[in-house]
């Protein structure tokens, strides 16, 4: 017959009381608090998914306004620069106008003095010439080429005369 | 018929010879119908040579002065200098 000793019994039941009370007071709580800290991992990896995610369209976001304002300066610097080109040109056209009414300023100024200097030089010769032939007459001139000048000179504008008047007196 | 006299002014760089007038005379009768002509003379060597007749209306400019200023003031109009 098998006998059974109380004290293993009273064993037994401790063992299955401090398993209850293990399980109720220890095992409970730390598995709630592992659950809990479980969730809570679980909340901060979310978030973190989430911030990731943001920060991925934040970035993005940045990288795609970055580069319409890249967009915008090429575009912005081409006009500038076609602003710049214009603005060059249109200084260039200007300064070239400016050259070629000053230069014809000068030209004309420089014509119009060399035409007087050429009419003076003209004058001094003309004057120059007859004056010299007037001297030369004025020393040769004497009785005989007086009379030789009265009648040859007379003569024509007489004729003169009477070609106009087509009736001459006298006769 | 009525005899015609009138004052005839000659202005000459050297006096007048009697032949000249004669020739001077001569040749106003054939422009005037005057019979008597009155001469007045006056000298002015400026005309060089030649002679300047004013008698009445007729105005003759045959001096050498006049053709010098005609000769100069062709020169610079055609520009031949």
């Amino acid at each position: 017959m098998i006998s059974i000793d109380r004290s293993i019994i009273f064993q037994i039941i401790n063992f299955f009381v401090l398993v209850m009370l293990l399980f109720r007071f220890l095992f409970k709580p730390v598995i709630q608090a592992l659950d809990k800290r479980s969730n809570h991992i679980q909340d901060e990896m979310t978030k973190i998914e989430n911030a990731k995610l943001e920060v991925e369209q934040l970035r993005k976001k940045f990288e795609e306004e970055s580069k319409n304002i890249h967009i915008k300066y090429q575009e912005r610097l081409e006009l500038a620069n076609q602003e710049a080109v214009q603005i060059k040109s249109k200084i260039i056209d200007e300064a070239y106008q400016e050259s070629e009414k000053i230069k014809q300023t000068a030209e004309e100024k420089a014509r119009i003095e060399i035409d007087k200097l050429f009419s003076e030089l003209k004058m001094d010769i003309v004057d120059i010439s007859t004056g010299i032939a007037e001297k030369l007459l004025r020393e040769q001139i004497d009785v005989s080429k007086q009379d030789q000048l009265i009648d040859r000179l007379l003569e024509e504008a007489i004729s003169r005369i009477e070609i106009k008047s087509d009736v001459p007196y006298g006769q | 018929m009525a005899s015609k006299k009138e004052i005839v002014k000659m202005i000459t760089p050297l006096p007048l010879t009697e032949s000249q007038r004669s020739l001077i005379k001569t040749k106003l009768n054939r422009i005037t119908d005057l019979n008597h002509m009155i001469f007045q003379e006056e000298i002015d060597p400026s005309l060089v040579g030649g002679i300047i007749v004013i008698c009445g209306e007729i105005y003759i400019d045959c001096s050498l002065k006049t053709q010098f200023n005609k000769i100069r003031e062709s020169l610079l109009r055609e520009g031949i200098v």
